[in-house]
C-alpha cells in the first residue's frame, strides 16, 4: 500500500523534475538491478527487501545554487520487509555567494556538440577533422595542403620497419610465434635485419605438396617491381655435410628419390639492395637444401635477411659510435704505402668465410689437443672476457723452432690484424680512429740458467683491450683506447726420447675499463655585454 | 512632508533636506556597491567559467555605471541646493538609466549571485525613494 502511494507522488514528482529524479550512476546493468543501488529503476520491491545499505544516498544538481532539488535514497531496515524511501527535497545552500541565476547555459554543464549537418559539415571538418582541434577553424588550413603534396611524392619510399610490398602481400619471413612451429605471417620490415628459426613438420609422402619447404614458394612473390633471384644454394646431405653447388639459377623442387625426399628448404638468407631514396632495386635469395627420411616429422628451418645500400659494402657495424656489448671488435690491417687500414676491402671477403680478418682468439675444443684443433677460432666480443686453451703434447721428436712458429700461429691466427677501431663505426679512411696493437713480450724464466738454450716457446696470448667511456653523462660511449697483445714465453727443455710433456696453453681476452670518473659540465654564467656604442661621445671624440 | 510644507509655507528654504540626505547616503552606499560588485565580478571569473565576450558587458556597464551615478549625484544635489529645477530634472532622467542598469545587474548579468541580488535591490530601492522627493522638489521649485 504505501510502496504504491510512494511510487504515484514518485511518478508525479519525477514529472515535474526530470533530471535529478532519473540520474542514477551506480545503474550498471541494462535491465537487470544493481545491488545496493537504490535508484535503479529495474529493481522491484522485493530487490529492495534485499539491500544492506544504499550505495547512492543523494543525487544533486550543482550545489553552487542557492536553491536546488535533491533526491535522497535510503533503506528504512525497520520495516519488515526493508523498503526503500525515495524522497524529492529541495536542497538550500546557506552562502550568500550562492548562484541565484545563469543567464549564461554553457556555464554549469557540458555542452554537447554539433550534429554535423550538410551545411556546416566542412566547417566541422575543418575544425575537427586534423590531428589536434583549433580554437581558430581556418588556421590549420596551409599546413594539411603542405603535407598532402609531399606525401604525394613520397609513396613509394620506404622507411625503417615498413613491411616490403609484394605483388599480393607482404614478404614474408617465417619465425615462431607463441610456440617454435613457424608461422608465415611474419612480414619483412624495411632496413630490420632479421634471423629467424622455426620448426615445420613434415612428411616424406607429403613432400613434394608441401609449399613451404618448396624453392618456389620463396621466390614466387616478386617485390613489386623487383624478382627475387637465387644468389646460391648449398645442399646439405643427411649427415650434415654442406656443399655448394655450381649452377644456381636452377630451380629444385622437393622430389622423393629412394625413400627420402630431396631438395626440402631447410635454410633461406634474403639480401636486399636498396637505395638511399628507399626504393629496393636487387632482391636475392641464398638457399639451403637438404633431405629427409621415413622418420623425420619434423625440421628446423632458419631464415634470414639483410639489407644492403647500393655502391657499397656491408661492413656491419658493432656500434654506433661505441662498441655495443657483444658485438665483435672490428680489425684491419694497414698495408706498405698505404696510409688507410684497409678493412674495408677485407671485409666483404671475410664476411662470408669464416671472420678471419677480425680479432679472434683459440677457441677450446672437446679434443683439447692443441696441433689438431688449428681451425677453431672464436671471434673477440666486446665486454666478454674470454680465455680459452688447448694442451701441448711435447714429444722427443719435435724440435723448437717450428713448434714456435706452429704455436704462434695457433695463438695469433692466420692474419693477426694490427689495428683495431676505436669506435664501433669507424670507418676505414679516418685513421686516427684506429688504434695499433702492440705487442709485448714475457719471458717465464723464473730463474736464470746460464745452460739454458735460448729457445723460447710461447704458451700463453693475453690481450688486454682498455676501454674508456665517453661522450656525455647520460649516453656513455664505449671507446676502445688501447690493445695489448701479452705473448708469455717459456723456456723449451729438450726432452731425451722416448719422455713427453704436457703443457698447457691457454689464450684469454680481458677488457678493462679506464674511464675516469665523469666531471658534469655546465654552461658558463652568461655575462652582461654591455658596451656603448663607439660613437657615444661624438662631438668630443 | 510635514515639514516641506511648512518651509514651503515659509518659502524662504525650497531644497530638500531629506533629498541632500539621501544623495549623501546613496553616494557613500554607491561606492560601496561599486567595489563589491567589482570584487565580485573578479571571484565569479576566477570560479565560474566567465568567457570574455561576457565579461567585457558586464565591466563595461559597471563603469558606465559608475560615471553616471557620480554625474546625477553631483546634477541632483547642484539643482537641488540652488533650487533650479533643470539639473534636477536632468537627475532624474539619469535616475531613469541607473535604474535599468540596477535591473540588468540583478537579471540579466552573466552570474547572479545572492548578494548581487541583495545590493541590487537595496540600490533599487534608493533609487526609488529618490525618484519620489526629486518628484516633490522639482514641484516644489516650479510652483
Amino acid at each position: 500500500e504505501s510502496v504504491r502511494e510512494h511510487a504515484a507522488v514518485c511518478k508525479v514528482l519525477i514529472s515535474i523534475s526530470p533530471a535529478v529524479a532519473k540520474l542514477c550512476v551506480c545503474d550498471l546493468l541494462v535491465a537487470q538491478c544493481d545491488v545496493n543501488c537504490c535508484c535503479d529503476p529495474d529493481c522491484s520491491a522485493a530487490d529492495f527487501s534485499l539491500f544492506t545499505t544504499c550505495s547512492v544516498p543523494i543525487v544533486t544538481g550543482d550545489s553552487r545554487l542557492c536553491s536546488q532539488k535533491a533526491a535522497l535514497y535510503s533503506l528504512d531496515v525497520e520495516a519488515n520487509p526493508p523498503e526503500r524511501i525515495f524522497k524529492l527535497i529541495d536542497q538550500v545552500n546557506p552562502s550568500v555567494f550562492c548562484i541565484h541565476a545563469i543567464n549564461y547555459e554553457k556555464a554549469l554543464s557540458f555542452s554537447s556538440p554539433e550534429m554535423p549537418t550538410s551545411e556546416n559539415f566542412d566547417q566541422l571538418l575543418k575544425q575537427f577533422g586534423s590531428a589536434a582541434f583549433s580554437a581558430e577553424p581556418g588556421s590549420w588550413n596551409k599546413d594539411i595542403d603542405n603535407q598532402n603534396a609531399s606525401d604525394a611524392n613520397e609513396t613509394y619510399r620506404y622507411e625503417y620497419g615498413a613491411p616490403i610490398q609484394t605483388v599480393d602481400a607482404f614478404l614474408r619471413l617465417p619465425s615462431p610465434v607463441v610456440s617454435s612451429w613457424c608461422s608465415d605471417a611474419n612480414p619483412a620490415g624495411f632496413l630490420v635485419n632479421q634471423a629467424t628459426k622455426c620448426t615445420r613438420s613434415v612428411s616424406v609422402e607429403k613432400c613434394s605438396n608441401m609449399q613451404a619447404v618448396s624453392m618456389l614458394f620463396y621466390i614466387n612473390s616478386s617485390i613489386l617491381a623487383v624478382n627475387i633471384t637465387v644468389q646460391s644454394i648449398v645442399v646439405q646431405s643427411l649427415n650434415g655435410m654442406q656443399t655448394l653447388l655450381n649452377g644456381s639459377d636452377v630451380l629444385r623442387l622437393p622430389m622423393i628419390l629412394d625413400e627420402l625426399c630431396i631438395n626440402i628448404v631447410l635454410g633461406v638468407s634474403y639480401h636486399i639492395t636498396y637505395t638511399d631514396a628507399g626504393e629496393i632495386i636487387e632482391a636475392a635469395a641464398s638457399f639451403v637444401l637438404g633431405a629427409i627420411n621415413k622418420e623425420a616429422l619434423s625440421i628446423q628451418q632458419s631464415f634470414k635477411i639483410s639489407f644492403t645500400q647500393v655502391n657499397t659494402e656491408p661492413v656491419p657495424l658493432s656500434g654506433n659510435p661505441g662498441y655495443v656489448v657483444g658485438l665483435p671488435i672490428r680489425a684491419g690491417f694497414r698495408p706498405q704505402g698505404y696510409p688507410f687500414p684497409v678493412e674495408i676491402l677485407f671485409a666483404a671477403f671475410f664476411l662470408s668465410t669464416n671472420k678471419y680478418g677480425q680479432l679472434t682468439i683459440l677457441q677450446s675444443t672437446s679434443s683439447q689437443d692443441c696441433l689438431a684443433a688449428q681451425e677453431a677460432r672464436t671471434p673477440i666480443l666486446f665486454g666478454y672476457n674470454m680465455i680459452s686453451g688447448c694442451k701441448l703434447r711435447i714429444t722427443a721428436a719435435m724440435k723448437c723452432q717450428p713448434l714456435t712458429q706452429t704455436l704462434l700461429d695457433l695463438l695469433k691466427g692466420q692474419s693477426f690484424p694490427e689495428y683495431v677501431a676505436s669506435f664501433g663505426n669507424s670507418q676505414a679512411q679516418d685513421v686516427l680512429d684506429w688504434v695499433p696493437i702492440t705487442h709485448r713480450h714475457i719471458s717465464e724464466q723464473r730463474i736464470y740458467n746460464a745452460f739454458q738454450s735460448s729457445c723460447q716457446i710461447p704458451v700463453s696470448l693475453e690481450i688486454e683491450v682498455k676501454w674508456t667511456k665517453y661522450g656525455s653523462l647520460v649516453n656513455p660511449q664505449a671507446r676502445i683506447v688501447s690493445v695489448t697483445a701479452v705473448i708469455t714465453t717459456t723456456a723449451w727443455k729438450q726432452l731425451p726420447s722416448g719422455r713427453e710433456r704436457t703443457i698447457p696453453i691457454t689464450s684469454s681476452v680481458v677488457f678493462t675499463d679506464i674511464s675516469s670518473p665523469a666531471e658534469p659540465g655546465y654552461k658558463a654564467w652568461p655575462t652582461i655585454n654591455a658596451k656603448l656604442p663607439f660613437d657615444f661621445f661624438y662631438p668630443f671624440v | 512632508t510635514f515639514l516641506l510644507r511648512e518651509i514651503l509655507n515659509n518659502s524662504y528654504q525650497l531644497s530638500s533636506v531629506p533629498l541632500q540626505i539621501l544623495f549623501h547616503v546613496n553616494g557613500i552606499y554607491y561606492t560601496f556597491y561599486f567595489l563589491a560588485t567589482l570584487a565580485m565580478i573578479v571571484y565569479k571569473s576566477e570560479v565560474f567559467s566567465y568567457p570574455d565576450d561576457f565579461l567585457a558587458p558586464d565591466l563595461a556597464l559597471l563603469f558606465i555605471m559608475a560615471i553616471l551615478e557620480a554625474l546625477r549625484l553631483y546634477w541632483g544635489s547642484k539643482g537641488n541646493l540652488t533650487e533650479e529645477e533643470a539639473p534636477l530634472g536632468l537627475s532624474l532622467a539619469m535616475t531613469l538609466g541607473s535604474v535599468i542598469l540596477s535591473v540588468y545587474f540583478l537579471v540579466w548579468q552573466t552570474y547572479v549571485l545572492k548578494a548581487d541580488v541583495i545590493l541590487n535591490a537595496v540600490l533599487l530601492f534608493t533609487y526609488g525613494l529618490e525618484s519620489v522627493l526629486k518628484v516633490i522638489a522639482i514641484a516644489a521649485f516650479v510652483s
